[in-house]
């Protein structure tokens, strides 16, 4: 592979016109920034939600945790205890609720730890302060050896303030 | 706030947590030392010799311990739960407060867990209270309220850590790259090498929602299941329908007026002027006096059924809180800061005015501790028996661990503003607008 | 994993039909007959050597933490000298829907096969939760751990546990009377009759106004003073169905101070 072009930014819509045009050339490429941009960026990628199903399975899982916990334990010590049936109803729908949001909650956590990679400790990525401050950056991949000039070119041409070549990783 | 530009906010927050006056540094002293010595040196007196150093007698089992716990319960429904509901709602006004805000959530929870221990009687058993496999056979009863309790807690606990974490990675990456030194594998580790590509933030903020979708339901269950500890019981004053929402209410009303009083302290010790500013007074104090309308209504409503049911029991818990000194000095008191002091926030001129925020504010906390301090202790000396009647003052242990709470939370907040950014960067960036060719984009 | 299911099943069903919290093997049953208590306070004498009770001296005396497990409350009504006296020994009333077994986080109080509201001492972590829902404040904690002067530490009674501080507790009933009675039966194959068991108050008061036994046997004496039109429960109105009878005493409502004075 050859090495990647990094154009930053200091507009976002200056920076999606020029996304769209490589990416519809048949370029990879990847958007970095400082702040969430949301629907700013529906016309280069529309991502569905996973995180949800996440959600939904760690509370069901929570549902259940609660529900055997409950009237498990009062199943496994029975006690007489206040006049409560065996298997009183309020306790056990409370701390169904308590636990259905806790294993939900972590669920959540774990779907966006696998499906954002994060955290990510390894082999260095790219990556460059600046997109932390006030830049945008946009990262092209996937050139030709003949074509790196020319994405230079049309980066600048589209507003870029800085054009790099990027160190293969 | 269009004319701060993006750089200028992460030097801003990076430079509150590097550059460090003396005054800090004494700030810190103290508030380590006095939490040391009033609260760990008389706990530490109270486990050796024995539960019979507070004021507790034999009616009265519950005393200010209980008081304190209710209490930064209810200052820890300010950030989360606001912050949550804040998001859901799209409100600009909560980004630069919400980071701060909920690191109070996590603190006053963690000063709050602390005090269940302070009034246990055998507080080396606590673990005893946890559903842990064991060869001894023991286990938890989940029909207690206590046992909600600990279920509610440790998921709140649990939950708004993880929301608080959850929201700062970004940030903890961007002062990762700007800072030097023995801070910088910190940070590394604690930004889980986040990048801000594109996908990243796509999942974060669709986590950040469902979070919020989570932790609003939680924090109004947290509040209503300590009101039974209480609501739960047969004791006149205590059995009550309407303790739920009575402390809901009174949780997010203490918990707003505690954010309003750390927010000045905030913006004038680390000159965050830009970025917290009267607007922010102004919309916060909005809530405070709903809030405080609603607590009031709930009161009265509490005060009138009990009356109107002309019940002895009740008669005597009524008249043992209204109109029997000390109790009674406290109780009204209580009904000025809670109840009359807030209406002066119907003017936007004193909306807008820091002293009056800070007054106010202040007020609002005492007059919310002294409603929990009311809640223990003038109904259980006044139960069924009138032979068991006995009232309940606190000792010099039980208020020296109070004062030392206090001491403890504003020590651990001290050092969240010095080891975490506590304005968040990329949304006070948000707030600035998304910049474009035609100037800045604003939601 | 069959068998684990028939023995949860076999557990399950002993309790829930039919004996479950209604039907216990015996049920336990106190009745105070308040014609015949004086107010002597002999039956508090005798719980606190009965039971190893901490005398807690005058202090703790003055702000409400004696240990007395049963207590004569005294109640004087109308102004002297047109004054009624009443008196009532108030002990743990051993509900059968007791506040107090809700609270506990961790089963340190709870009802045990006889009808009796135990409470397991090395389980108790002191959370207050039971003493603070008990509508009768019969519950007592030890706020220190209490010693015994030498000699004094030779008159403790052996089969009673010495408490430690931090531990919630109150009267048991003499759950130890109950157990010997039990195991006497036992070794002679009956079940235990009428008059087996005396519990500490009951043996030391000189007017008989305590009577103790099982509800369950129709022939006990309990059982026929429990249908005394003077019965009646304390606080009964909160539906903590007690196991403690008292029979109300009968008093001239026209002549004052002379006749109704104890």
């Amino acid at each position: 592979m050859n090495q990647p072009v990094l154009g930053l930014f200091k507009y976002v819509d200056s920076m999606v016109e020029a996304a769209v045009m490589l990416k519809d050339t048949g370029y990879t490429v990847t958007v970095f920034s400082p702040i969430p941009l949301g629907a700013e960026l529906d016309p280069i990628i529309v991502r569905k939600n996973y995180i949800k199903y996440f959600s939904l399975i760690g509370g069901i899982i929570g549902l259940l945790f609660g529900i055997i916990l409950t009237l498990g334990t009062a199943a496994m010590y029975v006690l007489p205890r206040g006049g409560l049936p065996l298997w009183p109803a309020t306790p056990t729908l409370l701390l169904t609720y308590e636990s259905t949001i806790l294993v939900g909650v972590i669920f959540t956590l774990m779907g966006f730890f696998v499906i954002a990679r994060l955290p990510y400790y390894g082999k260095k990525r790219f990556y460059t302060p600046k997109v932390a401050l006030d830049s945008f950056g946009l990262l092209v991949e996937d050139i030709q050896e003949d074509k790196i000039e020319e994405v230079e070119k049309l980066l600048h041409d589209y507003g870029a303030n800085e054009v790099n070549r990027v160190e293969q990783p | 706030m269009e004319n701060i530009s993006y750089n200028e906010v992460n030097e801003d927050v990076v430079r509150t947590m590097t550059h460090t006056t003396w005054k800090y540094w004494v700030a810190l002293v103290t508030c380590a030392v006095m939490a040391t010595v009033l609260w760990g040196g008389a706990w530490a007196y109270q486990i050796y010799v024995g539960q019979g150093v507070t004021g507790l007698n034999t009616p009265t089992f519950w005393g200010i311990y209980l008081a304190n716990f209710v209490f930064w319960i209810g200052i820890s429904h300010s950030g989360t739960l606001l912050s949550a509901i804040l998001f859901i709602t799209a409100t600009p006004w909560r980004r630069s407060i919400y980071r701060s805000a909920e690191a109070i959530t996590f603190f006053s929870v963690l000063t709050a867990a602390l005090f269940i221990f302070v009034h246990m009687g055998r507080p080396w058993n606590f673990y005893w209270t946890m559903p842990y496999p064991t060869t001894r056979q023991l286990w938890v009863n989940f029909t207690s309220p206590i046992m909600f309790d600990v279920f509610a807690i440790s998921t709140y606990m649990t939950s708004s850590v993880i929301f608080l974490y959850f929201g700062s990675i970004p940030d903890l990456a961007a002062v990762r790259d700007r800072v030097t030194g023995w801070r910088k594998p910190i940070y590394t580790y604690l930004a889980l090498g986040w990048r801000g590509t594109e996908a990243e933030w796509h999942w974060l903020s669709k986590s950040y929602t469902f979070f919020a979708v989570f932790i609003i339901p939680l924090a109004v269950s947290v509040h209503s299941i300590v009101s039974w500890d209480f609501a739960l019981s047969m004791v006149p004053g205590l059995n009550k329908t309407i303790f739920a929402p009575y402390f809901v209410v009174g949780a997010i009303f203490s918990g707003t007026a505690a954010i309003v009083t750390l927010m000045v302290i905030l913006r004038k010790s680390l000159k965050f002027e830009k970025y917290i500013t009267m607007m922010h007074f102004d919309k916060l104090c909005l809530l405070l006096l709903v809030m405080s309308l609603l607590w009031s209504y709930i009161n009265v409503v509490e005060v009138f059924s009990d009356w109107y049911a002309n019940t002895s029991v009740e008669n005597e818990t009524l008249r043992y809180r209204m109109f029997m000194p000390p109790h009674s000095y406290m109780y009204w008191l209580m009904i000025i800061t809670n109840s009359i002091m807030p209406l002066l926030f119907i003017f936007k001129k004193l909306r807008t005015s820091i002293f009056v925020c800070v007054v106010v504010s202040i007020g609002i906390n005492v007059g919310m501790w002294i409603e929990r301090y009311l809640i223990v202790a003038t109904t259980l000396p006044r139960k069924y028996l009138p032979n068991m009647w006995h009232g309940y003052t606190p000792s010099l242990i039980e208020i020296s661990i109070t004062v030392g709470s206090f001491f403890f939370f504003a020590m651990l907040f001290l050092i969240f503003v010095k080891v975490w950014p506590s304005v968040s960067i990329y949304e006070v960036k948000e707030d600035i607008g998304i910049p474009m060719r035609k100037g800045f984009k604003r939601h | 994993m069959s068998g684990i299911l028939t023995k949860l099943k076999d557990k399950l069903q002993s309790y829930r039909v039919p004996g479950y919290r209604t039907k216990f093997e015996y049920k336990w049953t106190m009745v105070v007959d308040l014609d015949r208590c004086n107010g002597c306070e002999a039956c508090v004498v005798a719980c606190y050597a009965e039971n190893n009770l901490p005398v807690v001296g005058k202090r703790d005396c003055d702000i409400s933490r004696r240990f007395s497990w049963i207590r004569i409350e005294r109640y004087i009504e109308g102004e002297y000298p047109d004054v009624k006296v009443k008196f009532i020994p108030i002990m743990c009333q051993h509900c059968d829907a007791a506040p107090c077994e809700l609270g506990c986080p961790v089963y340190a109080t709870y009802h045990n096969q006889d009808g009796l509201n135990v409470q397991v001492y090395n389980r108790c972590v002191g959370t207050f939760t039971c003493a603070t829902y008990c509508t009768y404040d019969v519950r007592r904690f030890n706020w220190f751990t209490y010693k015994w002067d030498s000699p004094l530490e030779q008159q403790l009674n052996p089969d009673v546990t010495v408490r430690e501080m931090g531990v919630m507790e109150k009267c048991t009933f003499c759950i130890q009377r109950i157990r010997v009675a039990k195991d006497t039966a036992k070794d002679e194959g009956r079940k235990v009759t009428d008059g087996d068991v005396q519990t500490a108050c009951m043996q030391s008061c000189p007017t008989d106004a305590i009577t103790f036994g099982d509800l369950n046997d129709p022939n006990s004496k309990v059982s026929k003073l429990a249908k005394s039109p003077r019965r009646y429960r304390l606080l009964e109105e909160l539906n903590t169905d007690p196991s403690v009878i008292y029979l109300k005493r009968v008093m001239d409502e026209k002549k004052g101070h002379g006749s109704s004075h104890g």
